[in-house]
Order: structure tokens, then sequence, then C-alpha cells
């Protein structure tokens, strides 16, 4: 899938390490040598579980920092966050269609304009 | 005959230094996790000013005398214009969905702005109404948009449509298209007249850039970037499907430069060859764009994820600045005032 990089497939692998939970240590180290990733943490901690957020970990984040969704928060009403998900699908992230309107419903909710 | 040299040296140091001294050169930064945009002075690698306002600010554009700047915004959905001395807000045109990259004709009469929003499309303005003209349908969301160094052209890349196609500028016509895979930025190459000899393109989940004759219109190679720092120092990402991301050639047509973000580098290839120069650059980051000054002496390079851009000697390849600006800092321009 990744053409040239030495690190094939380890980029999606070790997000879904990091949308399950990094160990104490490597979370530790993580925090430490990127600072980008010490914001994705707090703002994970803000968002609430539900399903919603399931997906959002599972699909979103092998691609993407989670503040790349969040920095988001407040702008968009529910279309516009639905046609964010339609067009990462486009994209090729791994999100079903009945997943589709589950996550559009999460992230209205918990960022989306209000 | 000596006295008649002298006058006319003092005349041409009097003639050129007042031309750099009307002309000032801005490296404007981008902060797409923030509403500002820092403009940096090369000649002091120093911020001197800051356009605020423009929430989750994506592309950036300038006019040819440097009057206007002009700023997509993801938040908002709009394009800002923005005047070039003063710096602030002139006008915030809606557009017809979610803007990424934009881009403006060399004549400064259009600037044409990727929707990435489903369907897909590229919004026209027209810079002297302030109004948008004119949305021309494409196949999947617009991510990068240039306008060819000719006028002649307007290329938009798409990652859902996995597509690049050609506009014909005078028609809005799609004149070709090319690729099957999710099209990210892309570097002109130019002939003598300015016309498009070459395209040196990113892809999606490409670790290098494919090379397209632009006659042609087909890709004639492709070019791997080096595994060449130990396997512990590699960043795994993530790298929003895109571990190259950032590719320029330089003013002078004699080096192309092209980002990796797992190497957190840059690498030189000469030109037109297309050798790979010796000693690659360290960037301390996820890297994201470029963009050079007109004398092709520094190049700036973006990395997202410290918050900084990268200051470097294109001679020597050697960094010379480190400057922090705002959140998530992408893509960047220069802008020349005259």
């Amino acid at each position: 899938m990744l053409q040239g990089a030495r690190g094939q497939g380890i980029v999606v692998r070790g997000n879904r390490r990091w949308a399950l939970g990094l160990s104490a240590a490597g979370l530790i180290a993580t925090i430490v040598l990127t600072p980008s990733y010490a914001g994705a943490g707090r703002v994970d901690d803000d968002l609430p579980d539900g399903e919603g957020k399931r997906i959002l970990l599972a699909s979103c984040t092998s691609c993407h920092e989670l503040t790349e969704v969040t920095k988001f928060r407040g702008y968009y009403n529910r279309n516009q966050w639905r046609d964010i998900v339609v067009t990462m699908m486009e994209y090729g992230a791994p999100i079903d269609e009945k997943q589709v309107d589950v996550l559009a419903d999460y992230l209205a909710a918990h960022l989306g304009k209000h | 005959m000596i006295r008649q040299f002298r006058c006319f040296l003092l005349l041409a140091i009097i003639v050129c230094g007042a031309s750099s001294a009307t002309a000032q050169v801005r490296i404007v930064q981008t902060n797409s996790g923030g509403d500002n945009i820092h403009l940096i002075d090369p000649s002091t690698h120093a911020i001197v000013g800051e356009v605020t306002g423009v929430p989750i600010n994506h592309g950036a554009a300038a006019a040819p005398d440097g009057s206007r700047l002009y700023f997509s915004s993801e938040g908002e959905q709009t394009l800002h214009v923005v005047d070039g001395k003063t710096l602030k807000s002139v006008k915030s045109i809606p557009l017809s969905g979610r803007p990424n990259n934009i881009s403006i004709s060399p004549d400064g009469r259009r600037v044409y702005v990727g929707i990435v929003s489903s369907p897909g499309a590229v919004d026209v303005i027209d810079t002297a109404s302030m109004e948008k003209v004119k949305s021309i349908p494409t196949k999947g969301g617009i991510h990068n948009v240039y306008v060819t160094p000719d006028g002649k052209y307007v290329i938009a890349g798409s990652i859902a449509g996995r597509l690049m196609t050609v506009i014909d500028q005078k028609t809005d016509e799609t004149a070709w298209t090319l690729f099957t895979e999710g099209v990210r930025p892309i570097a002109i190459e130019t002939n003598p007249d300015r016309s498009s000899k070459r395209l040196f393109v990113q892809l999606s989940n490409v670790h290098g850039f494919a090379v397209v004759d632009f006659q042609q219109r087909k890709e004639v190679s492709r070019v791997m970037l080096p595994n060449d720092i130990p396997e512990e120092k590699v960043d795994k990402g993530p790298f929003n499907g895109s571990p190259s991301h950032g590719i320029g050639v330089a003013p002078d047509g004699k080096t192309l430069w092209v980002t990796s973000r797992p190497n957190a580098r840059v690498y030189v290839y000469s030109l037109p060859d297309l050798t790979l120069l010796p000693g690659p650059v360290d960037l301390g980051g996820r890297p994201d764009w470029v963009t050079f000054t007109p004398d092709s002496k520094l190049v700036y390079i973006a990395t997202e994820n410290t918050d900084s851009v990268i200051a470097i000697d294109v001679t020597s390849r050697k960094q010379v600045a480190k400057v922090k600006v705002g959140k998530a800092p992408k893509r960047n321009i220069t802008m020349v005032m005259k």
C-alpha cells in the first residue's frame, strides 16, 4: 500500500495500537518526543465514549492525528461533518456505509456547530 | 571615458538599489490549526507581520504586485481577501464547499480554489469584482490547484477522484487527465518560454514522486526517496496518507526539493537530470510544504508537528534558521511586494 517507504504497513498498525492504548512507557516516550501526540491525547480524553468514538479512533487515526479532526470543533453542522466523513471514505478510510451516519452524528454532537 | 564609465556605474547602482529597496520579499506561512498566518522577512528570518481571523486556513496566494493576499478558510468555507499592506481583511467570499489549496493566475485576475467537498470543483474568483464567477466541476474533491507559470492551464489534483485534471484556462474545460492514484502536491518545471515542461507529482502513499512529461501528457518515470536513516529513527506517522508531501522547483530551475515525512528530511535533485545530490537536510519534524525566495538562495519548509518553519541555504544545503510560527503550519508561499 505504501510505496517506497520502509515503514510499509507499520504506519497503519502503529496507529491502531495508539488508538487502542499505548503502553505506559510508550505513552510517556511519545508525549516527550512528539508534542502533537500530546495534543491528540488530551483531545482524545475530551471526547465521550460511544460507537462514534470507536469508529473515529479505528478509522480516522490510521491516517491522521486526532487534532486533524478536532481542529474543526465548532465550525461544522451535521451535513458538513457527514460530507467530511464521505470524503474520507472516498480517500480510502475504512468506514462502511452503516458507520457513516453514526460517525457523522457523533462528530456533530461533540465537535459540531451549536 | 573613465568618468563616463563611473557615472554609468553609479547610475546602475542607484537603479539597482532603488529596485531592491522597493521590492520586499515575504514568506507567508499559514497555520492550519489556528486562525492566523505569519509573514516572515527572509533577510532576518523574523516574523514581521500577522494576518488574523482566517479560521483553519489552508491555501495562500499573493497578487503579483503584493497588493493583496488570498487565503482559503476551511472553517468558514470562504476565501479571505487581505490587503497586502495593512494585512486587514477586505472581503470574505463564500465558496461552493469546503476549500483546500488555492492558486492565482500570473496576471492576478483570477484565483482558483480547490473545493474538496463531494463531488468536487474548482471555484473561480474574479479578483476585480471579488466575486465567485464560476465553479468548474471536477471528478472528485480537489486538494491542490496550480496555475501553470505561463497562465495557460489550471492543474487540479484529487485524492478522492484519484485523478489529476488539467484545465484549459481560456475555456475552463478539461484538456487532459492522468493517474489512478490520489494526487498530492505538484511542482512544475518550465521551458525557457515559461511553458510547462515536466510535472513532479506526489501521490497518496508513495514515498517519492512521479515525473510527467507535459507535452506527452503521460508519466515517464517514478522516483523513490531513499531509505537512508536508521530504522529506529523513522517516524511511523500518521502522515495523512502522504509520506512525501511538499515539493518545489527552485526559481532558477536548477534543483528540485522533495520532502519525506518518515525520514523528516528534504532531498535535493539536480535538474534537468534528476540526480540526487549529497547532503539531505534534516528537518526535525514532519514537512508539509516548501517555498523559495525569488533569488533561489533560500528555501522555507513548514514542519507541521513542530509548529516551525525551517530556512535552508539552497547552495550549501544547510539549515540557517528555525522560525517558530503558529499551530500546525502547512502551506506557504513567497510574496513580493512591489
